[in-house]
């Protein structure tokens, strides 16, 4: 990396160990601010852990973790999120399902309107007022993303792909930094697919979010990607230039064993 | 559900029903005798517990059965400060409220680490650990024998006022605690942390990662629920005059969860339903304790394979349809 | 004296293990915590004590028609209700068996008066053991314990059934695909739960001679704290679990006083609990 992009997210030598199993075995890595960097590596080879650490969902067994330059390792998830926008979408759990599609996207952005937690309990005009503009953000990101027809819907009503297009936005609701995609393309259709593609280009571009996917689908994902990342059994196996990573013969030796 | 369209307005019809229920419940009493009011009497005072446990379990999706621990609290504590110190009834109630809350956030610490069966557990030990400090603190609570002659309450700002005696103004001082309590249930769930607890009952992991401080949200509906269960510890003991260790009854607990449960977790009117249905009915019916129990294991069994939205459910839809045949519009659950 | 509390709360022990060892092997399988158990026990005493008292039958012959008895209850709880809990969330299971438990306590104060009835049966003289003189119906809870624990163990690790049973605890919906019948294997470990309850029940009410409907709910409290200290479906754990808590209700009956004697069970039940926070009901137990 060159001395004048700055890292949005560091690792230095995070390990992650469920008892026996080496889940992530110690992981140098800095992703540069404002780039999209893609994480394959077969199942398994600890993607979601790495993202677990990093967003305080589990603390590494060694190693730290930075936003920036601040220190988040043994944070709380919810303190990361809202401290250091640093959001995470995970590969099961997508969207409240019993909330609303609009309700999803003013909870997500919930913590840049309130900042304390006694502001959450008021219902004053202010807070009114407030929830009023999450409302109206709400409304543009779903029309964004295509979905304002199913505004009132119950986000559990809703298809996969939907769903999946709805914690897309939601995740952009809270004025993000940094935004960590555990398979976010994983099934659903090619239209959908090219959807989210288009608005993740979007948002890098205009508000120069960071993105990190993890993502099965090497071809969308490599054509994504300013660089690409190879993770194969906790450790990295090699990183670089899309077009060259996919090309590695140890990469393509990983994902045919793995 | 019927009730909530966070943050956004009710829809008129739920207005039109609240309204129009609202104001039968204030003219019953020119057409009820007083034993039917009396009836009603015994289900706000469940009601307030039940409140409470809505709170917690429909909108935080926590199962707490220690509700009633926190209704005896409350219901010693304002019987104590009135016997003591013959204070208002605004004041005994506003320290049964305190009280219970006060006590219940350091129990909180310890119990909000477990989740699950075992957070259920805890709860019941905490009932347990409550009823038998009021049995043995034998100089504060007078052991087994309880507290006898109790205050009526006192209406007034402070040394003097009016006295509750009548069956028809505890009545109407029920309906008036059961209001603010459903108002403050209202208020609480329509408010940003409301939304993050039902973010929490949906998905605890996913609430965190939009930011939820769930530990914080969890404790607030923990405290929050113990609070409301103190409010009607403290209506009931002004209203029966005694208490005893007998309130820790699991029986108690039992009708607030039927009260829940039967009515709608989760919805602002079910619980209301609720009390009136499974405990001013019944009561009214003047069956058997007994088979009352009995009735309320077979609705609370059948209520989660054949009615889990409660009786309020069918309700609400039939109303729906009455009033716009293709209803379509916000809702939580 | 310290001897003869301690064989008394073994004894006690037993039955309190042979209670929730049938809430563990439910626990194990279906994933729900049964809170109706305690309910089998008191049906187990109250069907023993009808066919003594109004069938006029002798103790002996009025276990096997316990038995008979409480299996045929639980066989249709098992159908109606149980079955149905497979899939469900824990609260809802909670609920649903919290039910039963109100529905069969208040359906035999019902039938039997709300007052308590006096067990007659059992064999009570007195037998030396170890220099001791024990009932020897204590005697017998003890030893029929240590058989059934013996047989449980057999059938969870060597038996067809236990297989079924290690499987469906394990993952449900691989045995959907292996053709594991998991709706049969749940109505059965029932069956065999609460009829453990139940026999415990019938073994124990010559010693508590007092029985009444609401016996049971004390023994579902008491299982809670004993299935949590035994590591939750452990059989084993289970059977150790009960003689600890046995044994220190009598020491704490005899040394603090009467009226904390059941509060060790919950005090235990909060220690453990803290102890280990998580990891308890998260997931399914194991064998
Ligand atoms: N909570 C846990 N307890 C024990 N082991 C775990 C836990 N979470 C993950 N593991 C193990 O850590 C390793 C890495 O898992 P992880 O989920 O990070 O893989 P992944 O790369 O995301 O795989 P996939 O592509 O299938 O999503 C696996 O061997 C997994 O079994
Ligand atoms: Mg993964």
């Amino acid at each position: 990396m060159t001395a004048e992009t700055q890292a949005a997210l560091s690792l230095r030598g995070v390990r992650k160990s469920f008892g026996p199993v080496i889940a992530v075995a110690g992981i140098d890595l800095d992703i540069a601010a404002g780039k999209i960097c893609g994480l394959i590596g077969p199942n398994g080879s600890g993607k979601s852990t790495l993202f677990d650490c990093c967003t305080g969902l589990v603390r590494p067994t060694a190693g730290q973790v930075l936003a920036g330059t601040t220190d988040i390792t043994g944070w709380e998830m919810a303190r990361i999120a809202r401290e250091e926008r640093l959001l995470r979408s995970f590969q099961k759990a997508v969207v409240f399902r019993a909330l609303t599609a609009e309700e999803n996207l003013i909870l997500a952005g919930q913590m840049t309107a309130f900042r304390s937690l006694a502001a959450t309990f008021s219902l004053g005009p202010l807070a009114h007022r407030r929830v009023q503009a999450l409302r109206a953000r709400a409304g543009e990101l779903l029309e964004r993303v295509g979905l304002a027809h199913m505004r009132h819907s119950k986000a559990g009503e809703m298809s996969f792909g939907q769903q999946k297009l709805l914690q897309f936005a939601s995740m952009l609701m809270p004025e993000p930094r940094t935004i960590l995609l555990d398979e976010p393309f994983a099934g659903i259709n090619p239209v959908l697919i090219e959807r989210i593609v288009e608005n993740i280009r979007a948002v890098n571009r205009e508000q120069g979010v960071t993105f990190v996917i993890v993502e099965h689908n090497i071809d969308v994902l490599s054509d994504l990607s300013h660089r690409l990342v190879v993770l194969s059994r906790g450790s990295i196996l090699a990183d670089g230039n899309p077009e060259d990573v996919i090309r590695d013969p140890r990469v393509v030796e990983a994902y045919l064993a793995g | 559900m019927p009730g909530i369209a966070i943050g956004g307005r009710y829809a008129a019809p739920q207005v039109a029903g609240g309204v129009l229920i609202a104001a039968c419940l204030v003219l019953f009493p020119l057409v009820a005798s007083s034993y039917q009011l009396s009836t009603l009497i015994v289900s706000m005072v469940f009601l307030l517990p039940a409140i409470g446990l809505n709170l917690i379990l429909g909108y935080t999706g926590m199962l707490s059965l220690a509700q009633m621990g926190f209704f005896g609290v409350g219901g010693y504590t304002s019987a104590l400060i009135a016997m003591h110190f013959g204070t208002p009834f605004w004041l005994n109630f506003v320290a049964a409220c305190l009280v219970p809350a006060l006590l219940a956030a350091p129990l909180a610490i310890p119990a909000l680490r477990l989740r699950h069966t075992s957070f259920v557990m805890c709860t019941i030990a905490f009932v347990f650990i409550i009823e038998s400090v009021s049995k043995n603190w034998v100089g504060l609570t007078r052991g087994d024998m309880g507290l006898s002659s109790v205050p009526r309450p006192r209406i007034g700002l402070w040394s003097d006022g009016f006295i509750v005696h009548t069956t028809v103004q505890y009545y109407y001082l029920g309906l008036l605690l059961c209001a603010l309590a459903v108002a403050a249930l209202v208020a609480i769930v329509r408010s940003p942390a409301g939304r993050y607890m039902i973010a929490i009952r949906e998905d605890e992991i996913l609430a965190a990662s939009v930011g939820g401080r769930t530990w914080h949200y969890r404790l607030a509906a923990f405290v929050l629920s113990a609070a409301f269960a103190g409010a009607g510890g403290s209506y009931y003991v002004h209203y029966v005059t005694v208490i005893s260790p007998t309130v820790f009854d699991p029986s108690y607990t039992n009708t607030v969860l039927v009260v829940v449960l039967g009515g709608g977790v989760g919805t602002i009117a079910g619980p209301i339903l609720g009390s009136v249905v499974f405990v001013a009915l019944s009561e009214a019916l003047r069956i058997a304790p007994e088979l009352r129990m009995v009735v309320y294991g077979l609705v609370l069994t059948t209520s989660v394979f054949a009615f889990p939205k409660g009786l309020i459910a069918p309700l609400t839809s039939a109303l729906r349809g009455a009033v716009q045949p293709k209803a379509r519009g916000p809702h939580d659950r | 004296m310290l001897q003869n509390l301690f064989t008394d709360g073994l004894v006690i022990g037993s039955v309190y293990a042979l209670v929730s060892v049938g809430m563990t092997v439910i626990l194990g399988v279906l994933g729900q915590i049964n809170f109706a158990h305690g309910e089998y026990y008191m049906a187990g005493a109250f069907a023993a004590w009808w066919a003594i008292d109004r069938l006029g039958l002798s103790y002996m012959a009025s276990i096997p028609l316990t038995i008979l008895i409480v299996g045929i209850l639980s066989l249709a709880i098992g159908y109606a209700v149980m079955q149905r809990l497979v899939d469900v969330s824990f609260d809802a299971g909670i609920i649903a068996t919290l039910g039963v438990s109100l529905l069969l306590q208040n359906t035999a104060t019902l039938i039997f008066g709300g007052t308590y009835q006096i067990f007659d049966g059992g064999w009570l003289e007195p037998m030396r053991v170890f220099g001791e003189d024990i009932a020897q119906q204590r005697v017998l809870i003890f030893l029929v314990t240590l058989v059934v624990f013996g047989a449980l163990e057999w059938l969870v690790r060597k038996s067809t059934f236990g297989k079924q049973m290690r499987a469906v605890s394990q993952n449900v919906e691989c045995c959907h695909v292996l053709g594991v019948d998991v709706r049969r294997v749940v109505l059965i470990t029932f069956i065999l739960g609460t009829t453990l309850a139940a026999l415990s029940g019938v073994m124990t009410a010559p010693i508590t001679i007092n029985i009444y409907g609401a016996m049971g709910e004390a023994i579902t409290l008491k299982s809670f704290a004993v299935i949590v200290m035994g590591g939750m479906g452990s059989i084993g754990g289970t059977l150790v679990a009960g003689w600890v808590l046995g044994i220190m209700e009598s020491l704490v009956a005899a040394y603090v006083g009467l009226q904390f004697r059941d509060a060790v069970a919950f005090a235990l039940l909060v220690m453990v609990l803290m102890w280990r926070p998580s990891g308890f009901f998260s997931t399914k137990a194991r064998y």
